[in-house]
């Protein structure tokens, strides 16, 4: 192996989840062909393969939570399963012919960047290092499953499980369960546990602001339509698009819809719960769309069940029979479901990135991550995010964001090939810029309100959110502006 | 009394404590069941005692949504816990006694159940200034004395044991109640006395001090019945106005009204007062239970159990 020379692709994408395999097929449909695909793991579909917990689903209707060019007339509910979205993201890699590129079980542990040569070196936890010119990080934001911070974690001696982590083989049946967490995954557990396990006990710290959610099965006729008349599926599509634009409104800054959608909300939980103190343990303090917005209409019923219970008391530790909370009671449980959600990267990489002169992006990301238009970081040339620093929405489906992103970031690699450059980088003073404006109109959003969510720093600094609507990323997305790159040829050295 | 509230919840966190760090069938019991005259007013008491830990976890529960300093509302979401905890000990002790069956919970008297009532209906409604004025003397008076003069007259080393841990939780309440009524202080007092003259005549408010009034007095009357000297009520009141007395805390309107009260509560010679409110604690001996709401569902989390 040692005596082969290494192989230097075009693109090197670090991940097959949604970003990483849909950059894969639309840097192919621009004619870009030597890519290579490292996952870590031994399958494609990164969330969706990760998160498999009973009631797994998306909370965007599959009509917008699905690629715009590869769309799918056969969704079987408006809110698919997480076993549909992995279907559809197999079925996309079969479609494109994507399984040839990716490269399993490559656990990438650093990138470094070679100004003389303009290569990337990418290395792994074993095996030999990829060389490239280009690298999309397309690892996830939610990739990394999260346990909490509680004393004792590792004393209980019952059966643990992360909901990224599901254990199919463990039967709930006659089993005491708790659950810690209520949040986006939780919401949808709990409804599913409670039906086979003996008894549950939700652990809540803060409540969440909950919307119901409609999960409609879509009828035959339906889909025969979308199947003979694909503009229908696009302009349903489309009506979806603005529909949850116009939901922006409410979520992103305070205005006078973001009380109706509480209004709406409090409404929800006063129909649904009828006992006066549960409802107030429910009820949230902090503005909604502070924190992402949870959707079920099951889950109050859920907690009301005779066979589950609410325990809003903190927790202070865990013990081997269970959890003791802070009224003083230890509750017993064969099994602890952790639904605590992920280590979102805001103040470092996930694994070391070195670009020029030595510097290295985890140092300087350490009082929160920024980038330009969350796809490029100055001083890192050829090297494009997926998902980077404000690059969240809070009200609209992620894959739109994505293929805005995706698209502007094949611009990128098309102009480093066909101008046969060692280095594209963005300038520093044009990614200063552009934080500054970020930052200013984040200090006006719901999200720096006050509450603490996974979306801010310990600091308060928010470096994930992308402070606008849709619309507004999708535009300041369409064209690459060459201007504002630092653009060095091949053979010359700065 | 300034406070780093951030210590203060790293310390509260550190001394955290569960019923199951104690020994509930430990030698002692017998030091209880085996004196009847004792044992009749004591379960009276207890019951009384359980149940007034809920005034100040109500109260707390109130101010956990009210504060605006996310540690201290943190602060008050622990110490919201901490009462329901001590509920529990003191049920765990009653069970250790004898003086409850099963799952039952025992029957608090008709002026702590008034509070309770006016607490769980109106509590969230109440300005901060209220709160955080009542709260202190209720801690000092009920929650915080009662517990230490059940000690004088009660020699289970169990009991001893477990209101050791009772009373260094209610030392870091008082030490939070205090700092929180010095800070209300803040604003001038004539600012302060238009709140509270605007929110005194709030008839949710008047009901709630009506409600308030005959409990202190009631507890006195258990205390003496417990043949305790009702001079310690005193000093425990007098202690909120001589604590509470700060520069600051005198420019809070709602101190200076509950001191006042406090001295009238003390001066068992003032007849204009304790005429009319000991016709109250009467009175409402003779209040409709029926009339009374329903517990609310918090209570069915309470329990003598270590492990539930
Ligand atoms: C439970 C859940 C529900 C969600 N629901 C919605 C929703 O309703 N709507 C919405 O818009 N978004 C939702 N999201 C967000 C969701 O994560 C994104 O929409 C999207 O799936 C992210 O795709 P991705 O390709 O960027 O990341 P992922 O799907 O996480 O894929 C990343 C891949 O990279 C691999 N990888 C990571 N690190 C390395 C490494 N060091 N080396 C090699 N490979 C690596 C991982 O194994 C994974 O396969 C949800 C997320 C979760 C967890
Ligand atoms: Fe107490
Ligand atoms: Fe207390």
């Amino acid at each position: 192996m040692n005596a082969k020379v290494t192989h230097v692709h075009d693109v090197l994408i670090v991940g097959a989840g949604f970003a990483g395999l849909g950059s894969a097929i639309r840097l192919r449909q621009q004619g870009v062909e030597d890519i290579v695909i490292l996952e870590r793991e031994s399958e494609v579909g990164g969330t969706w393969r990760d998160n498999q917990y009973p009631g797994a689903a998306c909370d965007i209707p599959s009509n917008l939570y699905s690629y715009s060019f590869v769309p799918n007339p056969g969704w079987p509910r408006s809110f698919s399963g997480s076993r549909d979205i992995l279907a559809y993201i197999h079925d996309m890699v079969d479609q494109f012919e994507l399984m040839p590129l990716i490269h399993f079980n490559k656990n990438v542990t650093g990138a470094s960047f070679d100004e003389a040569q303009g290569l990337w070196t990418i290395k792994l936890q074993r095996g030999r290092a990829y060389k490239a010119r280009s690298v999309i990080m397309a690892q996830g934001p939610l990739s990394n499953a999260s346990l909490p911070n509680i004393t004792g974690i590792d004393d209980f001696e019952g059966h643990r499980i992360h909901s990224a982590r599901w254990d199919h083989d463990y039967d709930f049946a006659g089993k005491r369960v708790a659950v810690i967490g209520t949040g986006a995954s939780a919401v949808q557990i709990i409804p599913e546990l409670v039906k086979k396990a003996e008894f549950v006990k939700v652990f809540q710290r803060t409540p969440g602001w909950v919307l119901p959610r409609p999960d409609l099965r879509t009828p035959e006729w339906n889909k025969k339509l979308f199947e003979r008349l694909p503009i229908t599926q696009s302009a349903v599509r489309e009506a979806l698009f603005w529909g949850h634009e116009s939901m922006a409104t409410a979520l992103i800054w305070d205005t006078p819809v973001t009380g109706l959608l509480e209004r709406v909300a409090k409404a929800h939980l006063k129909h649904q719960v009828a006992d006066p103190w549960l409802r107030r343990q429910l009820t949230p303090d902090y503005r909604i769309g502070c924190k992402r917005v949870l959707m079920s209409s099951d889950y109050y019923p859920a907690l009301q069940a005779s066979n589950c219970q609410l325990v809003t008391w903190p927790i202070d530790r865990l013990s081997a029979a269970g959890i003791r909370t802070a009224e003083g009671l230890e509750h017993v449980a064969d099994c602890i479901v952790f639904a605590t959600g992920f280590d979102v990267n805001k103040t470092g990489t996930p694994f070391p990135v070195t670009g020029l002169d030595g510097r290295r992006l985890e140092e300087e990301w350490r009082g929160g991550a920024q980038a330009y238009k969350s796809v490029n970081v100055s001083g890192y040339p050829n090297l494009f995010f997926t998902f980077g620093p404000n690059s969240g929405p809070g009200h609209n489906s992620a894959l739109v964001y994505m293929e805005a992103q995706i698209d502007y970031i094949v611009q990128g690699i098309r102009t480093l090939l066909d101008n046969n450059l060692r280095a594209l980088d963005v300038k520093p003073e044009v990614q200063q810029r552009h934080n500054r404006r970020i930052q200013k109109r984040l200090a006006k959003t719901n999200w720096n309100s006050g509450c603490s969510s996974w979306y801010l720093t310990e600091d308060g600094f928010n470096a994930t959110m992308y402070p606008g609507f849709a619309t507004q990323y999708r535009r300041q997305m369409k064209t690459l502006k060459k201007r504002d790159y630092r653009m060095q040829p091949e053979g010359i050295t700065s | 009394m300034q406070l780093d509230l951030d210590n203060m919840l790293a310390k509260i966190k550190a001394s955290q404590w569960a019923l199951a760090d104690f020994d509930w069938d430990a030698p002692g019991r017998e030091t209880v069941t085996e004196n009847p005259e004792l044992y009749a007013k004591l379960k009276v008491f207890m019951a009384d005692l359980m149940w007034i830990e809920h005034v100040g976890a109500r109260g707390f529960a109130a101010m956990a949504k009210k504060a605006e300093d996310p540690t201290l509302a943190e602060i008050y979401r622990y110490f919201h816990a901490e009462e329901q905890r001590h509920a529990n000990a003191e049920l765990a002790l009653m069970k250790r006694w004898g003086m409850i069956e099963g799952d039952e919970l025992p029957e608090p008297n008709i002026n702590i159940r008034l509070v309770v009532d006016w607490l769980d209906t109106c509590a969230d409604d109440q300005p901060l200034d209220v709160l955080g004025s009542v709260i202190p003397m209720l801690e000092i008076t009920l929650d915080g004395a009662l517990c230490k003069f059940l000690l004088d007259t009660v020699d289970d080393p169990l009991c001893h044991e477990v209101f050791g841990a009772i009373n260094a939780d209610e030392a870091r309440h008082l030490g939070v109640d205090f700092h929180v009524l010095e800070t209300l202080g803040y604003s001038p007092l004539y600012q302060s006395s238009i709140r509270a003259v605007a929110n005194i005549l709030n008839p949710k408010l008047m009901i709630g001090i009506l409600a308030y009034l005959p409990l202190l007095n009631r507890m006195r009357d258990n205390l003496v019945a417990l043949g305790l000297k009702e001079e310690k009520l005193y000093d425990a009141m007098r202690k909120y106005e001589r604590v509470g007395g700060t520069e600051q805390g005198r420019r809070n309107a709602w101190f200076r009204i509950i001191s006042l009260q406090g001295k009238m509560v003390i001066d068992r010679g003032n007849r204009l007062y304790h005429v009319p409110v000991d016709a109250l604690v009467k009175l409402s001996d003779r209040y409709p239970r029926r009339l009374v709401r329903p517990l609310p569902s918090w209570f069915k989390q309470l329990s003598w159990r270590s492990q539930v």
